[in-house]
């Protein structure tokens, strides 16, 4: 396409495709400031991004590859008399780390499938091969073999040469197919690749709260529209080596087959007692959660449910803090569904390109594979007033907002490195079969012994992020070693690789990545050594919600307009009436009222009865 | 408002190099207006025309770029759940011409399976200016098994056509679609309406 030039003017220049940084660009086009957004990347949304199968390989290959770094070109021809430069990182890759692929699926295609489109083949699988090379952490990663046991040793070997030679994989003619799962066939690594653009593998691994920041934010401004939503249909947990299902809702309570009557009584009554404080609250406040748990009698099944499902806080998290979570997630509960959580349709990816798109229907220029490669600062002011994009051209702003990732170390206040331990699994089923084949699952994995505590997201193909016959699964941890290190023991206990025949009937992992990501809430939102008008956007961080990114935007969006609204609703095209021959729009919806989100089929039709007593449709709340 | 009176609703996308007219042709058809003014689509998502076919309503939402392609920068979740897509070239360049193939494999990414492509060659009114000939457009557009249309948003040929058609095209599938998938329930976005179901809040 021709290199149009972009033009030479903008109100704020935003470089970073991430959640912050695209809830600013929408919230400052939608008042009407001219918004420049580039990435460097070809792909939306950076470290929040959701790649098919095979662009994930490609991610993982560019992260391999370790970026060239692009020379440094001097810029110094375009300061004008009172400026200085201050040159941007070329890239982020920085930011993950610790990479290492698992693939234990034939190459083979073992059965004969429908025969779904080849033209992506070819690509793909130059793709896979490549993914195949493991980095050379690998090699280096001690506890892997102590940890992992033979298992790992057969994986290592079946990842690297799964260009070639899949030793792992032979037909199973002998394995009886598993009771409960009749339907459980094997997938090749070729099926994967061939169907690779159905999967929506996410680089983050988030739930929506109900009642979150994000989600008001999405109803509020009308971003909603673009995008649909898939309730989160179970809550689990890991517990004495199996998984169970923890109850949430009123109607799970009453139609739990775990707990005992006695048990019911009580958690109805504790949960009841928790939405208002009480003076006995107070008085914990300052004690651990945990024992205030105890102090009512609950229980050992009751005290693990409300402490590592429910409030989601560690033993010693205070009473203050882990009741505010209770009732946190009580208030979530319910609005659209039996759990507290939302999950976006075809990924987490969509949402700041939902964002993205809102800016674009109010101006906002677009660019992908562009950068901005300095900043040109005005030393009087210490302001930003312009920047040099990567084509070398100078285009003035009177904001600039930047993805963490691109500002040099040395502008930035030293703040230690934390990191987020992620893997992803695609698997062959559910940990916890059930009725239905479509459930949406958050498994928390309380801490065990120094292990930090794990929150895992068990996706369905109806959240449309994996084909059908698989599941994709999202593990995350506050690190502690590498991402392998910290989560393979759990994948170890939970699933078992695809070869092996597994007693236990657990599902098989069909291919997973480890990696690390800089966890985004230990970047300082200020005190960088940049201009006044330079705001820096942090990665993802490790919470379940997205608290930290909108509070973040939102924050960003004030410095730079005071005095605008943050994300008024968009207008409503479905109140803009054309019909023939009447040329003028018949109206416009300003005053919109709230539309809500798009939740997408319902699932659980067992639930359906309870839910539908329950659904008394309240007015949204202000 | 949400209890609307149509029979079907279908989303339908366009898409092609900036300038061959898209927004043209959504104008066009749901304002009678050309050219558009200019400024026009700041804050309008998509155009809404319900039009009938043979007694059935059926609601068309038809979505633009909001200027993405422009840098080639189209979001992907521009493509989801669309019902179809208009894939826009200009017949006076060539250029517009020879970016489809890589307009196709973004659609191939991005779009559902069952998502109906029309290829449409605008500015027609431009004969003597014309580049790409009629014969190798429509090759091109068989070979890719998309049905090929050509076009004037001034001159207003042929973009009634192109939407009725579209429409005609989207039933059938849907009446096909009701007829295959009888006893399993379509897979959210991958179903052929779309709908913004309200809230409900309980406690
Ligand atoms: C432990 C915890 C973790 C949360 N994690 C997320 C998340 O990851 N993503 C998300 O979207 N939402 C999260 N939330 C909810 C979020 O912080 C807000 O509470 C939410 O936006 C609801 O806002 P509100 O105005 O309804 O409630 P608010 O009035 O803001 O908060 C209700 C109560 O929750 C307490 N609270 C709020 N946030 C936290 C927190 N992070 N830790 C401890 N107490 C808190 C407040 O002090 C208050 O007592 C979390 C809440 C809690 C309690
Ligand atoms: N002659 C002629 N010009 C057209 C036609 N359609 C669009 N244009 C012109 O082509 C230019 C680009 O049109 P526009 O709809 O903005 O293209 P878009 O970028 O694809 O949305 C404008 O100058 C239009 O006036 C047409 O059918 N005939
Ligand atoms: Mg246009």
């Amino acid at each position: 396409m021709a290199a149009e030039d972009l033009p030479s003017e903008f109100d704020v220049v935003i470089l970073g495709t991430g959640l912050a940084e695209s809830v600013v660009a929408a919230a400052c086009s939608r008042v009407g400031q001219r918004v420049l957004h580039v990435d460097r990347r070809s792909y939306y949304a950076a470290n929040w991004a959701s790649f098919t199968f095979n662009a994930l390989l490609t991610w993982i290959q560019e992260i391999q590859a370790e970026s060239l770094s692009e020379e440094v070109q001097d810029r110094s021809s375009l300061v004008e008399e009172g400026e200085e430069l201050i040159y941007l990182s070329g890239s982020d890759s920085a930011s993950i780390s610790n990479l290492q692929v698992f693939c234990y699926v034939s190459e083979e295609a073992e059965e004969e499938e429908e025969p779904a489109n080849t033209t992506e083949e070819e690509e793909a699988g130059a793709a896979g091969e490549g993914a195949a090379k493991e980095p050379s952490e690998t090699e280096s990663a001690g506890s892997k073999e102590e940890e992992a046991g033979e298992a790992a040793e057969g994986d290592e070997q079946a990842a690297q040469e799964q260009g070639e030679e899949p030793k792992a994989d032979q037909p199973q003619p002998s394995a009886p197919p598993s009771q409960s799962e009749p339907t459980r066939k094997k997938i090749s690594y070729t099926q994967l690749v061939k169907e690779g653009r159905r999967f929506n593998i996410d680089l983050v691994s988030k739930l929506m709260y109900s009642r979150g920041s994000l989600v008001d934010l999405l109803i509020k401004s009308n971003v909603s529209r673009y995008a649909e939503f898939k309730n989160v249909t179970r809550i689990l947990t890991y517990r004495h080596g199996s998984v169970e299902q923890v109850p949430c809702s009123r109607a799970d309570v009453f139609a739990s087959r775990q707990l005992s009557v006695v048990e019911k009584r009580k958690l109805m009554r504790f949960l009841t007692s928790c939405v208002e404080e009480t003076e006995e609250h107070q008085a914990y406040n300052g004690r651990p959660y945990l024992e205030f748990l105890r102090e009512q009698q609950l229980g050992d099944n009751l005290q693990h449910f409300l402490l590592h499902s429910i409030a989601m806080v560690t033993e010693d998290t205070l009473t203050k803090v882990g009741l505010a979570s209770t009732r946190h997630f009580l208030r979530c509960l319910g609005r659209y569904g039996n759990t507290p959580f939302l999950f976006p349709v075809y990924g987490l990816g969509e949402i700041p390109q939902c964002f993205c798109r809102m800016s674009a229907v109010f101006g906002g220029i677009y660019c992908l594979r562009h950068s901005v490669s300095c900043l040109i600062v005005d030393k009087d002011s210490n302001r930003c007033k312009a920047v040099i994009d990567s084509r070398g051209q100078r285009i003035s702003c009177s904001h600039f907002v930047v993805e963490d990732g691109f500002v040099g170390a040395d502008r930035k206040v030293a703040t230690p490195t934390r990191l987020l331990s992620r893997a992803v699994l695609i698997t062959d089923a559910s940990v916890l079969p059930g009725d239905s084949e479509q459930q949406v699952s958050l498994v928390t994995v309380p801490p065990t012994d120094g292990r930090p505590a794990v929150n895992m997201v068990e996706l369905s193909p109806s959240t449309m992020t994996c084909i059908p016959g698989t599941y994709l699964v999202h593990l995350t941890c506050q690190s502690v070693g590498s991402a392998y290190e910290d989560l393979s023991p759990v994948v170890t206990r939970m699933f078992c690789m695809a070869e092996c025949q597994d007693e236990e009937n657990r599902p098989a992992v069909l291919w997973c990545l480890y990696f690390n990501m800089a966890d985004g809430s230990g970047v300082e939102p200020e005190g960088h050594d940049l201009p006044s008008n330079v705001y820096v956007c942090s990665g993802p961080d490790g919470a379940l919600g997205h608290e930290h990114a909108i509070k973040q935007a939102e924050s960003i969006f004030l410095k730079i307009l005071p005095e605008e609204e943050f994300c008024p609703p968009a207008p409503n095209p479905e109140d803009i009436i054309y019909d023939g021959e009447n040329t003028s729009p018949t109206s416009i919806g300003e005053e919109e009222e709230e539309e809500g989100l798009t939740a997408a089929g319902g699932e659980g039709e067992e639930k359906q009865q309870e839910q539908q007593e329950e659904e008394t449709s309240l007015q949204p709340e202000e | 408002m949400s209890m609307e009176d149509y029979d079907y609703l279908f989303k339908i996308v366009l898409i092609g190099n900036a300038g061959v007219g898209k927004t043209c042709l959504v104008r066009r058809f749901t304002q009678g207006l050309f050219p558009p003014g200019q400024g026009a689509t700041i804050g309008v998502d998509f155009m809404i025309k319900t039009v009938e076919i043979k007694g059935e309503k059926v609601k068309l939402q038809i979505w633009d770029t909001a200027g993405q392609e422009r840098f080639r920068s189209i979001t992907q979740s521009y493509y989801r759940s669309a019902n179809a897509l208009i894939l826009t070239y200009d017949i006076t360049c060539e250029d517009s011409f020879r970016c489809l193939p890589e307009w196709l494999r973004e659609i191939e990414q991005y779009a559902n399976n069952q998502v109906v492509t029309i290829l449409v060659g605008n500015k027609i009114d431009l004969a003597e200016k014309r580049e790409v000939l009629r014969q190798r457009a429509e090759d091109f557009a068989e070979a890719q098994s998309m049905l090929y249309l050509e076009t004037s948003a001034k001159e207003s040929d042929n973009v009634e056509k192109l939407f009725l058609d579209l429409a005609c095209e989207l039933i059938r599938e849907a009446k096909q679609n009701k007829l295959d998938n009888s006893d399993t329930a379509p897979m959210p976005g991958e179903g052929k309406t779309i709908s913004y179901l309200s809230c409900c809040n309980i406690n």
